[in-house]
């Protein structure tokens, strides 16, 4: 994987970009004292793996062609996002002190109004069909581009999450690559609560995709899979990867909230607890 | 439920317009394909209505930039988007209701919000569909016309309709077509298209205008042969682009403070007719206006001819709404 704009960090130099996206995290969250902190902190090794790792990305042209492409379907993640595309280069840290603020093109639904951000999602469901057209398109082209998608686990409950699983698997399509975050959370409470969908491997294996189970916040095993998710060429991977909402600050991890308050004092706290 | 009906067949829900109009098949098929062959950016996508959409020309020529997406609206618009933004132009096929009604949330995020280079194409636009509501797209002018930045048009003419497409084509964005489904009438010559977002003066009048698109043009041609035995002289401006609208000839229409009656295949809530009287009052202008057409109710399944007597969108309807328009009381 000698390709151009791809970081490939690994071991503690990695631990150290997810600790520093929670740090981001954290500090974007912090002057609204509640938000999306709980999704940015549990997804913050995935995102770490894949900007820091796995992707080819040019901070100078997020649009460069030969980019891998990133389709964040729950955008209310955006601030994850921006922290990973800040850290990564292709926005000033300083700007993160601009998420949610008015007039910023940080919204707290990620828009592709910035730079980075490759499609409009958070109207759950799209984005993986964004990406089986993405990955139509460039295999079509012979391009080396991938694209890789997170889902959430309560995204799962939509239709048209299945409608794009069945087509990436008719297609064969093995440069695409969904990350599901199985975080057991939704708006109402436990995605079990809500609509339990039972065993989800099996459904994802039943569809035809190469399945693979993981601890999402396992560095490691997050760039193990991705490496077998480009050395499956007979169709799509999903990593269904289990995580912690929260993960990193003990006042926060495993609180399923869908909007978690965040006090100036758990704020603090959370930022001392995250100098690693 | 003891009156009998005859039975509602395909056979029945054939052409609205006068026997004898010379007509044209699969123009839209033919002018994809022969732009396509020109055009290595488009592709075809569809959702398992490959001979109703005429792509079966397309699909046959040029399999590897044909996708069938299966009974998957949803996915189809979102896999459109995801080629567009990789720089395809993609044309997506279905029936109307389903480019619009169905796939609305989809259509608006990953398609004009981001103004994705997608052409939307409708086929069966209001009551000409024999599917009753779940097939007549009687609101989609409505739905894209709501949408910024959506081009939304209809041809009056199988002539138009290779003309139409190269103008999408050209126009970098989102756009929306319905189109009829089978054959077309031939009425104008290519030439005679205007450019986007202009409208065409089909025939001059005397006594006031009739504003038509789509297939009510030709509908409308018939009715002015008929208001011309009652002395009455009507001109018919073809609108195929609803947007964006000649708002411009709409405002000096109406300025000439005679009889407006627009003429539309679609609810009349939201389509052509509230576009133009949209553009009439803002512009400050008191004059004699109707719409015409599906007088916001559904409609059922039933042929063409049948239905479009029954609500009131044939020449004999349009004759008698533009007379009563051009002598009040």
């Amino acid at each position: 994987m000698n390709r151009p704009h791809r970081l490939g960090l690994e071991g503690a130099a990695l631990a150290d970009k997810a600790l520093r996206l929670r740090r981001h995290v954290v500090r974007m969250v912090a002057p609204i004292a509640e938000g999306y902190v709980g999704q940015g902190l549990g997804a913050a090794d995935i995102l770490a793996a894949l900007y820091f790792n796995e992707m080819a990305f040019d901070p100078d042209d997020p649009g460069w062609e030969g980019r891998d492409r990133f389709i964040l379907s729950p955008a209310h993640y955006g601030v994850g996002l921006f922290a990973a595309l800040a850290e990564r280069g292709a926005l000033p840290v300083q700007e993160l002190a601009q998420y949610g603020v008015d007039g910023s093109p940080l919204e707290i639904i990620a828009s592709e109004r910035l730079p980075g951000v490759e499609a409009t999602c958070g109207s759950l469901g799209m984005g993986l069909s964004v990406g089986v057209g993405m990955a139509l398109t460039l295999r079509r082209r012979a391009s080396a581009s991938r694209v890789y998608v997170l889902i959430g686990d309560g995204e799962m409950q939509e239709g048209e999450t299945w409608e794009a699983v069945m087509s990436a698997s008719a297609f064969k399509l093995s440069n695409i690559c969904a990350i599901v975050d199985v975080n057991d959370m939704q708006v109402d409470g436990s995605t079990k609560s809500v609509m339990d969908m039972g065993n989800i491997a099996a459904k994802w294996r039943a569809f035809g995709w190469n399945t693979i189970t993981l601890d999402g916040h396992d560095l490691d095993a997050l760039l193990a899979a991705f490496a077998a998710a480009r050395a499956h060429v007979e169709g799509p991977t999903v990593l269904l990867a289990d995580t912690i909402p929260g993960r990193g600050v003990t006042a926060l991890e495993g609180r399923k909230a869908h909007f978690a308050k965040l006090p100036p004092d758990v704020a603090a706290q959370a930022l001392v607890e995250l100098e690693g | 439920m003891s009156q009998v009906r005859a039975p509602i067949t395909i056979a029945n829900s054939g052409a609205v317009w006068r026997p004898g109009t010379p007509t044209d098949s699969k123009a839209y098929g033919r002018a994809l394909l022969a732009l396509a062959e020109a055009d290595p950016r488009i592709v075809c996508l569809g959702a398992d209505l490959t001979g109703p959409t005429e792509t079966d020309l397309f699909r046959d020529r040029i399999p590897d930039r044909f996708f069938n997406i299966g009974i998957a609206e949803a996915n189809l618009m979102c896999v459109a988007s995801g080629m567009a933004r990789s720089g395809d132009i993609p044309f997506v096929n279905t029936f109307g209701v389903f480019a619009t009604r169905r796939s609305f949330d989809q259509v608006t995020l990953q398609i004009a919000y981001p103004r994705a280079n997608v052409k939307l194409v409708g086929f069966m636009p209001g009551l000409t569909s024999p599917g009753g509501p779940t097939h007549q797209a009687t609101d989609d002018i409505a739905l894209m016309r709501a949408l910024p930045g959506m081009v939304v048009v209809e041809p009056a003419c199988a002539t138009h309709v290779a003309p139409l497409l190269a103008q999408l084509v050209a126009h970098d964005g989102p756009a929306y077509m319905r189109i009829k489904r089978g054959d077309l009438p031939k009425l104008f010559t290519a030439e005679s298209l205007p450019p986007l977002g202009k409208a065409q003066i089909v025939r001059p009048g005397r006594d006031g205008w009739i504003i038509a698109s789509g297939v009510m043009v030709t509908l409308a041609l018939e009715a002015l042969d008929a208001l011309a035995e009652q002395g009455i002289q009507a001109g018919l401006v073809n609108v195929t682009s609803p947007k964006p609208l000649d708002t411009d000839l709409v405002r000096s229409l109406a300025a000439e403070g005679k009889p407006l009656l627009v003429a539309e295949n679609h609810s009349i809530v939201g389509g052509l007719g509230s576009a133009v009287a949209e553009v009439i009052a803002e512009a400050g202008i008191a004059t004699r206006f109707a719409r015409l057409g599906v007088d916001d109710v559904f409609a059922e399944g039933a042929g063409a001819p049948y239905l479009f007597q029954t609500y009131g969108l044939s020449p004999a309807a349009i004759t008698r709404r533009f007379a009563a328009l051009a002598r009040p009381g």
